[in-house]
């Protein structure tokens, strides 16, 4: 049973998150008055990709793209996505998160493998990206886990059922969204990538299966990522509810980033350990005294 | 126990004959008693004591095992012994090797020994000859390690000597050293003399493991020791310092001596909390900005060391737990990080990080011990590290102490950051032209660090035994046992299964390598076919990004205060006074004898002596 959850699980992450993607590159051409590619662009770009001869920088490089994908698919199975959870009372949030590091360890690894300083200095920025986002982040996450006493994240999910956590701890939310913002790696946190400045920074030396393997764990990365926020924070539901949210989530990030600038590596940090950190700490003392919603 | 330490001290010597004579013979002798007394920590039944030698009049030194002796005493032999067989090879390029084997042997002994001490004084006395042997091993390394075993000595004596206070403060007490009888003596006394002696006595472990204030030692110590010291510095000798915080917060009922502070903390805890997390953020910042490998890993202790205090502190079952479990894991990745270094400095010469570059091609076996020490290090699953990081976030986040969570967490994401340097700067990127005809080091230094690897992925997916050894500590000192089978981890706030995950990660690799598979070859091409932006390049070694790898962060906090400097104001007060004596009191003039033999005759008339 729980191998046929886990395939419906990944299955999912596959068609809706590529499907999504298509449609945020249509929705930012039309943020910027472009006609844009139609939905399904993102699963030609896959199979294109897959389907090439290409070159590869040895070992460390194929393994590393090998360790991204796997570590990423091993985490989207653990993600619950409204009833369809895979491994029910095991899904930890810190599992969960910090699994997902494997998966951008792996990326890191195999990318800094290829010989290129581009690729090191995106994985650098990345790197720093994330001490910013995920701080304030995992402060949060602790104000919430504080407040249910559990961690797992089907159970946050399911106690929800009065009322989501987005209107008991609006901070909160608001944190982990823009926390989510930089997870993404969407304007204005797409500083790793910066196409303008680092060639696409980690993604300078790709080609052919390698380029595609990794636009899949892209993808699932990001569908990790939002259903995480979706699962804590928008309450539980079925299966199609969830996917709801998800789409709903998805465009909003989408349209904000479709209008924003970037910024420089250093005020993402600056911004993180300011603002949503100080808004984390502040949600995590109204959890202490009691004043949740 | 005394019979095993009086074979280990006169093993010693033997061992340092033996290395005379020739050193092979001397290394295997050094690895035999080191299995050997691995063998008797199985056979030894918890809670025998025994009486040796008395220095005190009416008080024999005792000898006690425990639950908590095995699981150190198995900790610091793990560690020796994959560092005695690293010698093996390694040995052959240091000068005076009789001299080292022996000091690392009598090092062995004497840490069995303070963890078999059933009394604050033969404690001590271990204590000192561990310390004295080390420093004494610390400076056969580089040219400036004269002046870090000096500044390690300090530290470690500062450490000390406050401990031997509070050994005074007990026996003018009670008359008594044994800690079984003052743990039951000591919660009625006056808060005063609580805090002072345990103050007084985890000031040796924070300055052992190098926590907050005490912990300026460790950068240089750890990067100018010879190198395959540095993992028997880390991985045995700063678990002492672990014991000793162990000692401090649990085998004393911190408990039941304090009043109890916010989330079911005594107040004594709580300030070596506060030490703890200023601990993490000093560790990892600095770690992130240094060029030394060693230096970096040195760092990263500091912020490690904090971890292991913060969970032992807080007296929970999954903290203490975690903190243990720490303690473990810590000592298994940084020998294997600083075996990998030592491998890789064998072979270049170096330890600057951008001097090198792109080993992984001539040293495949040190860059997948490194990447899985690293892994476990900077707590990432499915390896062993990660489970007593998730031990210690759950129990701070269940105790609702959001500030240290945040240091737990910028110490945990920060240790990305900085383990990634040396990945990225050493063992990834261009190869440099100088390395070319690296070869990989020979075979028995690659077995420890290959059995090393073993044992972390292993306890990583099952975990079950080591936390069997530490639910029998935390029996043995009143703290309610952590729940956990085999490969599950339960706590009040959820449980997760490490075999689950590990097959999940295998399964998603497979799948990956299955696409991977499928779909067509790719040609392999040399590292200097690069995407350059039009530029034709001569010279691949300036290709590859190290130097000052996260300027763009460490620009952030250039400005911050430093302690080391601090130290170093004292230090060069107390120069200053002492050159200023010396010039008025010593200098090689006559007319400035005479003047003094003037004073002091004109002032003995004066007083009529």
């Amino acid at each position: 049973m729980t191998i046929f959850k886990v395939a419906a699980v990944l299955l999912t992450g596959f068609f809706v998150g590529l499907t999504l993607e298509g449609i945020a590159r249509k929705i930012i051409a039309r943020v910027q008055r472009r006609y844009g590619p139609p939905w399904y662009q993102n699963f030609i770009d896959v199979f294109k990709a897959l389907s090439k001869h290409g070159f590869s920088h040895g070992w460390i490089f194929d393994f590393g793209v090998l360790m991204a994908l796997g570590g990423v698919i091993a985490t989207l199975s653990f993600v619950p996505l409204g009833n369809l959870v895979a491994f029910p009372g095991l899904d930890n949030v810190f599992v969960v998160l910090y699994l997902f590091a494997v998966g951008a360890l792996g990326m890191a690894m195999g990318m800094v493998g290829s010989g290129n300083p581009n690729a090191s200095i995106g994985v650098a920025r990345a790197l720093t990206q994330m001490l910013g986002y995920e701080v304030p982040y995992l402060v949060s996450l602790a104000a919430i886990i504080f407040y249910y006493k559990t961690s797992s994240i089907s159970n946050l999910m399911n106690l929800q059922a009065d009322s989501w956590n987005l209107f008991k701890m609006p901070i909160g939310a608001a944190v982990a969204f823009i926390s989510l913002m930089g997870m993404l790696g969407k304007k204005p946190f797409d500083t790793p990538i910066a196409p303008a400045e680092i060639a696409s920074g980690p993604m300078v030396e790709l080609s052919s299966k390698y380029m595609g393997l990794l636009m899949l764990m892209h993808t699932f990365s990001i569908f990790v990522e939002i259903s995480l926020f979706v699962d804590i924070f928008l309450g539980g539901g079925s299966y199609l509810v969830f996917l709801l949210k998800f789409t709903v989530v998805w465009i909003i990030a989408t349209l904000i980033s479709a209008v924003l600038p970037r910024f420089r590596i250093e005020q993402v940090v600056k911004f993180y350990w300011r603002v949503p950190l100080g808004l984390a700490f502040l949600q995590a003392f109204f959890v202490l005294i009691g004043w949740v919603f | 126990m005394s019979q095993l330490l009086l074979i280990l001290f006169i093993g010693s010597f033997l061992v340092y004959l033996l290395t005379r004579m020739n050193w092979i013979i001397g290394v295997l002798a050094n690895i035999g008693l080191a299995i050997y007394s691995f063998y008797r920590l199985f056979t030894f039944k918890v809670g025998t004591s025994e009486s040796i030698f008395s220095l005190i009049v009416n008080q024999n030194g005792t000898l006690v095992y425990s639950e908590l002796s095995k699981f150190f005493g198995i900790i610091s032999l793990i560690v020796a012994i994959s560092v005695y067989f690293f010698l093996i090879n390694w040995l052959e390029k240091q000068k005076n090797r009789a001299v080292f084997n022996f000091f690392l042997a009598l090092i062995t002994a004497s840490t069995l020994g303070v963890f078999f001490s059933g009394d604050l004084l033969t404690l001590y006395i271990f204590w000192e000859i561990m310390l004295l042997f080390s420093v004494l091993l610390v400076q056969m390394g580089k040219e400036d390690s004269k002046k870090a075993a000096l500044n390690y000595l300090t530290i470690s004596l500062i450490g000390s000597y406050m401990y031997l206070y509070a050994v005074f403060m007990l026996w003018n007490r009670y008359g008594t050293l044994v800690i079984k009888d003052i743990v039951q003596k000591i919660s009625v006394e006056t808060s005063i003399f609580k805090w002072a002696v345990l103050i007084l006595i985890a000031a040796a472990g924070i300055a052992k493991s190098g926590i907050f204030p005490l912990h300026t030692w460790l950068r240089t110590t750890q990067g100018s020791s010879p190198d395959a010291f540095s993992a028997i510095l880390a991985g045995q000798l700063e678990k002492l310092g672990a014991y000793m915080l162990v000692l401090t917060v649990a085998v004393f009922p911190s408990l039941k001596m304090f009043p109890v502070l916010y989330g079911g903390i005594p107040v004594f805890n709580y300030v070596l909390i506060v030490l703890g997390m200023i601990s993490i953020l000093i560790g990892t910042l600095m770690a992130i900005k240094q060029n030394d490998m060693k230096m970096l890993i040195a760092y990263s202790t500091v912020s490690n060391s904090g971890y292991i205090l913060i969970g032992l502190a807080t007296m929970d079952k999954i903290g203490f737990a975690g903190g243990l479990f720490h303690a473990f894991n810590h000592a298994i990745a940084s020998v294997m990080i600083f075996l990998s270094f030592a491998a890789v400095i064998y072979r270049t010469k170096t330890s600057k990080i951008d001097e090198m570059g792109g080993l992984i091609w001539k040293m495949p076996l040190t860059f997948i011990t490194y990447l899985v020490g690293i892994i476990s290090l900077a707590g990432i699953p499915p390896m062993s590290g990660f489970i007593s990081k998730w031990m210690i976030f759950v129990v701070l986040v269940k105790k609702g102490m959001f500030l240290t969570a945040a240091a737990a967490f910028i110490g945990s994401v920060g240790s990305f950051l900085y383990v990634f340097r040396p990945l990225a700067g050493v063992f990834l990127g261009q190869l440099k032209s100088k390395h070319k005809d690296v070869k990989e080091v020979p075979i028995f230094m690659l077995i420890p660090m290959l059995v090393l690897v073993v044992i972390t992925v292993f306890f990583g997916v099952i975990p079950g035994p080591v936390l069997n050894m530490i639910t029998a500590v935390e029996k043995e000192l009143n703290i309610q046992p952590l729940e956990h089978t085999m490969t599950v981890i339960k706590s009040s706030v959820g449980q997760w299964n490490t075999l689950t995950v590990f097959t999940m990660f295998a399964v998603g690799f497979i799948i990956a390598f299955i696409l991977y598979m499928v779909f067509p070859k790719a040609k392999r091409i040399p590292l200097t076919n690069q995407y350059t932006a039009g530029e034709f390049l001569y010279n691949y070694d300036l290709y590859h990004y190290s130097t000052r790898f996260y300027a763009f962060f460490e620009r952030l906090y250039e400005k911050h205060p430093s302690v080391e400097k601090l130290y170093e104001m004292f230090g060069k007060f107390f120069k200053d006074i002492g050159e200023f004596l010396n010039r008025w009191f010593y200098s090689a003039s006559p007319s400035a004898y005479l003047l003094w033999f003037s004073i002091v005759l004109l002032a003995i008339f004066w007083v009529r002596w």
